[in-house]
């Protein structure tokens, strides 16, 4: 069992999920936050947090794949342990769908 | 006996886990999943036996052999379990209430009768289930329902009270240090004979940060020493600070390894001596760092199961004990 991240995070990362992970198990990229699959506890602390309800359960339709995508990334970005301000223009994007073609596959920057 | 490797999803079960959400329980169930599935015993061998509280709704969670007994009363429970077919692993679950207030007197004996049970005590120190209730282990001056100036009773050290109870195999070890944790949880699975570990659990909604740094995985080190037999006690990021046995006073001092002649002058941990056991189990925050791992293994120690109980040698005999009955 997890909880992974959907595309309504691309481009708002409002990291409040990071905050109150009680294993850190959050992953960063350049416009994304991925959960490592192998780390979460499956506590649903952080699905609440989230503003733009991006956080699901792998119980969820569909969520194959977005734990797939969380796998994946989860190994290549860096821990992020620590919220931190989100993108200037994360409002901009709040709220819109299918934004999968915006994903950046960069890590986050230091 | 399955031969195949077993995973930790082998040992869910179908329940939905309930805790709420952020608790420490749920970190500590993926750890047991862990470790059982790294044990190898089939889930049919293993049975877990909880009392009442929180944590003591394990048993559901796993697809292990369970049984949710009555407050206190889990390892009496469990006690009869293993008796009754000593092949079992048998594990028992509970919180600080359960364990040491509503059962004290049940967890005193199985560590003194020295069973085969792996006893785990998860501390949050506030009685959780009821909704926020000072417990045996909260600190002075918790402000809870029941104590709204703050609680005036010293709390119950729990490795001091399982080392005083006789317990063989004393541990301690925290929910979030998920790397830490499932070694602690092998050891005491691989001791023959009643082990306790005590976890430090948080409780985020009625005693959130209660164990402070302990339980944060960045911070951790600053606040805890990392037990391993045979090495010395050594603590802090850096490893830049250790613990020096005072033979004056029979404790243990803290400094810096900058102010030591020697780095030989740091305590070598000896988890066999029981009087540094204590000495251990004495240090708390702030002045010391917690202990956390192994602080006592009694070697070869000699437990109780059916074979002693009813006398018998060698290969365990039910129809003899059935005789008995």
């Amino acid at each position: 069992m997890t909880y992974a991240v959907t595309e309504a995070c691309i481009n708002c990362k409002f990291t409040d999920c990071v905050e109150v992970c009680p294993v850190d198990c959050f992953y960063e990229g350049e416009n994304m936050l991925v959960i490592h699959p192998d780390e979460c506890i499956d506590c649903g602390v952080c699905e609440p947090e989230c503003p733009e309800e991006a956080i699901i359960a792998d119980t969820e339709p569909d969520a194959e794949k977005w734990v797939a995508l969380n796998q994946k990334y989860s190994e290549i970005w860096p821990n992020i342990t620590e919220r931190k301000d989100p993108p200037a223009d994360a409002q901009k994007w709040s709220g819109k769908l299918d934004k999968m073609d915006y994903i950046s596959p960069a890590p986050a920057s230091a | 006996m399955n031969v195949m490797q077993l995973k930790a999803s082998d040992f869910e079960s179908d329940q939905e886990v309930r805790w709420c959400p952020g608790c420490g329980d749920y970190a500590i169930l993926k750890v047991v999943k862990t470790v059982l599935a790294d044990i190898g015993h089939s889930p049919d061998d293993v049975v877990f036996v909880a009392g009442i509280g929180c944590a003591a709704r394990f048993p559901y969670y796993l697809s292990t052999y369970g049984f949710h007994t009555i407050h206190g009363r889990s390892a009496a429970v469990a006690t009869g379990v293993k008796l009754a077919n000593p092949d079992l692993d048998v594990w028992v679950v509970g919180g600080d209430g359960d364990f040491l207030s509503i059962g004290g007197n049940h967890t005193l004996h199985a560590l003194r009768r020295n069973v085969d049970l792996n006893l785990l005590l998860f501390n949050n120190a506030i009685y959780g289930l009821t909704k926020g209730q000072y417990s045996p282990t909260s600190p002075v001056g918790t402000r809870s329902p029941s104590t709204p100036g703050g609680s005036v009773e010293q709390p119950v050290n729990a490795v001091s009270f399982a080392l005083g109870a006789g317990a063989k195999f004393v541990a301690r070890g925290a929910d979030t240090l998920q790397t830490h944790l499932p070694t602690v949880l092998k050891r005491a699975h691989d001791y023959k004979g009643a082990s306790f570990v005590e976890i430090l659990q948080n409780c985020i909604v009625y005693h959130d940060g209660a164990f402070g740094a302990i339980n944060d995985r960045s911070e951790s080190q600053n606040v805890t020493v990392r037990l391993e037999h045979g090495q010395p006690m050594l603590f802090g990021k850096e490893n830049d600070k250790g613990l020096v046995f005072n033979e004056q006073t029979g404790t243990f001092d803290v400094d810096e390894l900058t102010n030591l002649k020697s780095e030989d002058d740091v305590a070598i941990h000896d988890e066999t001596n029981i009087d540094r056991a204590f000495a251990l189990a004495q240090m708390e925050q702030p002045g010391h760092p917690v202990p956390l791992g192994v602080l006592y293994a009694e070697p070869a120690a000699e437990f109780v199961d059916a074979r002693g109980f009813t006398g018998t040698k060698g290969a365990w005999d039910r129809d003899a004990l059935k005789a008995l009955l």
